[in-house]
């Protein structure tokens, strides 16, 4: 352990023996697709390894790899000095490696115990020892040292309790190596630093801790080396006490600022195009108003459940409003459904793509047409076969959707030639105003760009843009406004050029307008 | 690399697979033919291909309705008691109300229709899954055509009932030298005209309509379909209504040919109709199927049974060897779609 410690220390890519983990030259593909090309990663036994990079750097595909969710396409896998291959979760949770997904992985209507002993019950003969089974799920818990009773179903906790749930189901695996996806992300102040007293606890007991994270500024608690990769390559390993934080995002973006953001051509006009006021909806969002120049690219800021999606879902039909007007070029519009709002002129692009954007084993040509069946087909509902392939392929080309043919289902295509298939859905529908819900979310460097450069010569063709976004230099980069939201309401619309990120998170999180 | 690594876990290419599964069910149909041909001189006859497509076209009527619903996702249980209520209510519309038969055949089609609307309602409407929504209407269709007759079979229909059923064009009769009347040539039976009419229009909507881009869009994804403005509740209601429709028809073809309505005709047909849907590749997760598939499917059934009678296997035998061959070709379909 000692010498162990002292080369870890002389060489930051160490490469000893005593690795408990170790990935040598990783690549996956996917169809359409490289996620991660020759990447290298290993893991001491009682170290906290960080892996960071932009959304689409390959981050959870490497973790995907390590706990057996994905095989690799090349490379080895040396666990505890042999070399594996792990055919699935259960492979490698047998091992002693366990993951915490992103997306948890909660079963909602058993109870916290039964989740965290799922599929390995205590048993009693054939039954399941039911007291044994409460008795460790509480001593899991109270390891954590979180106030959850093991009797309660799964569906009643917050988000932030599953969260602890799942590190306590990763605990009662007795796991050497334990993943944690964004563990904080939806955690209070407080309980990250419960989970962060947690992780210490599990350093000193000798666990290895693969740790992905946004949040930079919580590392220097816990980290001891850090990994940055980019658009699925690897880019440098580091102690975290020999780095700064700042190195840490230029090795991540690779770039300035203004390479990441087309320059912007669109220029607001003082004419107002879209409007709303007072929308509410029981329970989700009030008081929401806001106005939407021609030509501008309007940000919708906030955390996650702040009302910025719901909006958007009611503003287009998705789902029910209880009060509010909604006003397109002055005329007032009654929206009942997304057929309403589609046929007014307004577009919406969800967050998930796949469950909500993409008849996902169509080809491409049907996803295209498909909000706007009427201009591809004859009065008595013929579809125009010659017209259809037509606005395919122009769409295609315009979009520079990468694909074999159009009539290749879009399952097998790229994220990021995915989502321009939805943008050319809406464009095809010739919209007025356009809402793109997290349109970079998961997509790969270079189709973001270009689904920048698309909603800026949106705004410059005089179409109202509503970009709502996570990420805040997406907001600061396209955006001529931003509203932001916190607990359902707007709490402030700032003026891009003159606010920053700062300012944003200030209002996002309650605060309001303190320093001005 | 990847080559080496595909060989050696000997998994199919994605091509291989597709070509499979597209003459899979063919492939079966003609290696059937080729079968019972061998065993019974009497089996590849123009005359058994008559009475073959005769009796496909129930199975093939309903497996289209079945087809269109469960590419939206959903599943019709009801069309077997669906096609005896239709049946029996043509029946009684002839013998106690002296409606002529053409109207009382379209009394008996519209009340399929009326059936498959209600179904419609209560999946989009009411919720109900579907597998329960046309649960309940197969034991309330039943039991009304149960209730309506007293149990008892309704003839004394008269020969113009038996029109449908039995009737055929291009029937060749010449008079033999001692008298009696030769076949030539049997007819191609009205239910198999019917059946390819009916066939033909189903695949064009399907293929070539907005209508039948929408059915498959709500079978992809129906969060998708509704948000790119399809009326997801009038797509799927249609669906059933063409399956309760389809299922009225099959009744009072099937009626017709006994010139008698049996409140206990179609027991089980629904689970050949969604057979005959399934060997034909259609997906019951939704968003996959297509009606040449489906009459491959309702013919391999046909000619299984048809052949299997010929050669003289009993019925329980029968239907081990077709729980087989459903089996069978849906675990190449999982083949295929397995990533």
């Amino acid at each position: 352990m000692q010498t162990s410690a002292d080369i870890q220390h002389l060489d930051p890519r160490s490469s000893d023996r005593a690795a408990l983990l170790r990935l040598d030259g990783i690549t996956k593909e996917f169809p359409g697709v490289m996620a991660l090309s020759g990447v290298s990663f290993d893991l001491l036994p009682g170290e906290v390894h960080a892996v960071c990079g932009e959304n689409g750097a390959g981050k959870s595909t490497l973790m995907k790899i390590i706990s057996g969710v994905y095989q690799p396409t090349a490379g080895t896998i040396v666990y505890k000095g042999k070399e594996s291959c792990f055919a699935s979760p259960l492979e490698s949770e047998a091992a002693g490696i366990a993951i915490i997904h992103q997306e948890l992985n909660l079963v909602p209507h058993l109870s916290v115990a039964e989740n965290i002993y799922l599929a390995r019950e205590p048993r009693r003969g054939f039954l399941v020892d039911r007291k044994k089974l409460r008795t460790d799920a509480k001593r899991c818990l109270d390891r954590l040292g979180v106030d959850i009773s093991p009797d309660v179903q799964v569906r009643t906790l917050s988000v932030a309790q599953r969260q602890m749930v799942e590190i306590a189901k990763a605990l009662s695996l007795d796991a050497e190596v334990l993943i944690m996806d964004e563990p904080t992300s939806s955690l209070t102040e407080q309980e990250t630093r419960l989970l962060f007293q947690v992780i210490r606890d599990l350093k000193a007991s000798g666990v290895g801790i693969a740790y992905i994270s946004h949040r930079l500024d919580e590392m220097a608690e816990i980290v001891d080396r850090v990994t940055v990769l980019r658009d699925g390559r690897y880019i440098a390993t580091d102690r975290f006490a020999e780095t700064t934080v700042n190195d840490i995002v230029a090795k991540m973006v690779g770039r300035s600022l203004e390479e990441k953001f087309p320059e912007r051509t669109s220029v607001p006009s003082e004419e107002v195009l879209f409007s709303v006021s007072g929308l509410r909806r029981e329970g989700v969002f009030s008081d929401v108003s806001f106005s939407l120049k021609r030509g501008e690219i309007l940000g919708f800021s906030g955390l996650m459940g702040a009302g910025r999606t719901e909006v958007a879902r009611a503003v287009f039909g998705a789902d029910p409003l209880d009060s509010g007007t909604i006003t397109l070029h002055g005329e007032t519009l009654t929206i009942r459904s997304p057929r309403d709002a589609i046929a007014a002129g307004i577009a919406y692009l969800s967050e998930d793509r796949k469950a909500q954007g993409l008849a996902i084993k169509m080809p491409v040509d049907a996803n295209m047409t498909l909000a706007n069946m009427e201009a591809v087909s004859s009065r008595f509902g013929f579809i125009d076969f010659n017209r259809h392939d037509e606005v395919a392929d122009e769409y295609v080309e315009l979009l520079d959707i990468r694909t074999p043919s159009i009539k290749q289902p879009v399952r097998l295509l790229s994220g990021g030639n995915q989502q321009k298939i939805i943008i050319g859905k809406w464009l095809f529908r010739k919209p007025k105003v356009m809402f793109f819900d997290e349109p970079t979310r998961g997509i790969d460097v270079g189709a973001k760009f270009a689904i920048y450069k698309i909603m800026d010569e949106l705004a410059a063709a005089g179409i109202g843009v509503v970009l709502i976004s996570s990420e805040l230099p997406e907001i600061m980069g396209m955006t001529d406004r931003v509203a932001v939201f916190h607990g359902g309401r707007i709490t402030g619309v700032l003026d891009t050029r003159k606010t920053d990120q700062e300012e944003i998170m200030r209002y996002a999180s309650g605060y309001g307008p303190t320093a001005h | 690399m990847a080559d080496t690594s595909e060989q050696k876990s000997g998994r199919l290419s994605d091509r291989q697979k597709d070509i499979i599964q597209k003459f899979a069910a063919l492939g079966s149909l003609f290696a059937l033919v080729a079968v019972f041909s061998t065993t019974s001189s009497a089996f590849f006859t123009v005359n058994n291909g008559m009475t073959i497509a005769l009796q496909v076209t129930s199975i093939a009527l309903l497996g289209i309705g079945a087809t269109c619903v469960i590419i939206t996702g959903g599943i019709d249980l009801s069309v077997g008691s669906v096609l005896a209520l239709a049946g029996v209510v043509a029946a009684l519309a002839v013998r106690d109300w002296g409606i002529p038969v053409p109207f009382a055949m379209l009394i008996g089609i519209l009340t399929g229709s009326a059936c498959g609307w209600i179904n419609g309602i209560l999946v989009t409407k009411m919720k109900l899954p579907p597998f329960i929504a046309t649960l309940g209407m197969m034991l309330i269709a039943r039991g009304l055509a149960l209730q309506i007759t007293g149990a008892r079979a309704v003839s004394g229909l008269g020969e113009s009932f038996g029109v449908l059923g039995n009737g055929s064009l291009f029937r060749v009769v010449t008079i033999g030298d001692d008298g009696f009347p030769i076949v030539v040539f049997p007819g191609i039976p009205y239910p198999v005209i019917l059946m390819v009419v009916i066939a033909v229009a189903v695949a064009l909507m399907l293929n070539r309509s907005v209508l039948g881009r929408h059915i498959y869009a709500v079978g992809s994804n129906a969060d998708a379909a509704r948000l790119s403005g399809v009326n997801v509740s009038r797509v799927v209601s249609f669906t059933y209504v063409l399956s309760g429709t389809l299922a009225g028809l099959t009744g009072c073809v099937l009626m017709s040919r006994l010139v008698t309505a049996q409140p206990n005709e179609g027991v089980m047909y629904e689970l050949d109709a969604i057979a005959s849907a399934v060997i034909g590749g259609t997906s019951l997760i939704g968003g996959v199927g297509t009606i040449s598939g489906t009459l491959i499917g309702a013919f391999v059934i046909g000619i299984l049974r048809n052949g299997l009678n010929m050669n003289g296997v009993s019925a329980f035998t029968q239907q081990i060897i077709i729980g087989l061959v459903i089996l069978g070709t849906v675990w190449i379909d999982q083949l295929r779609n397995r990533r």
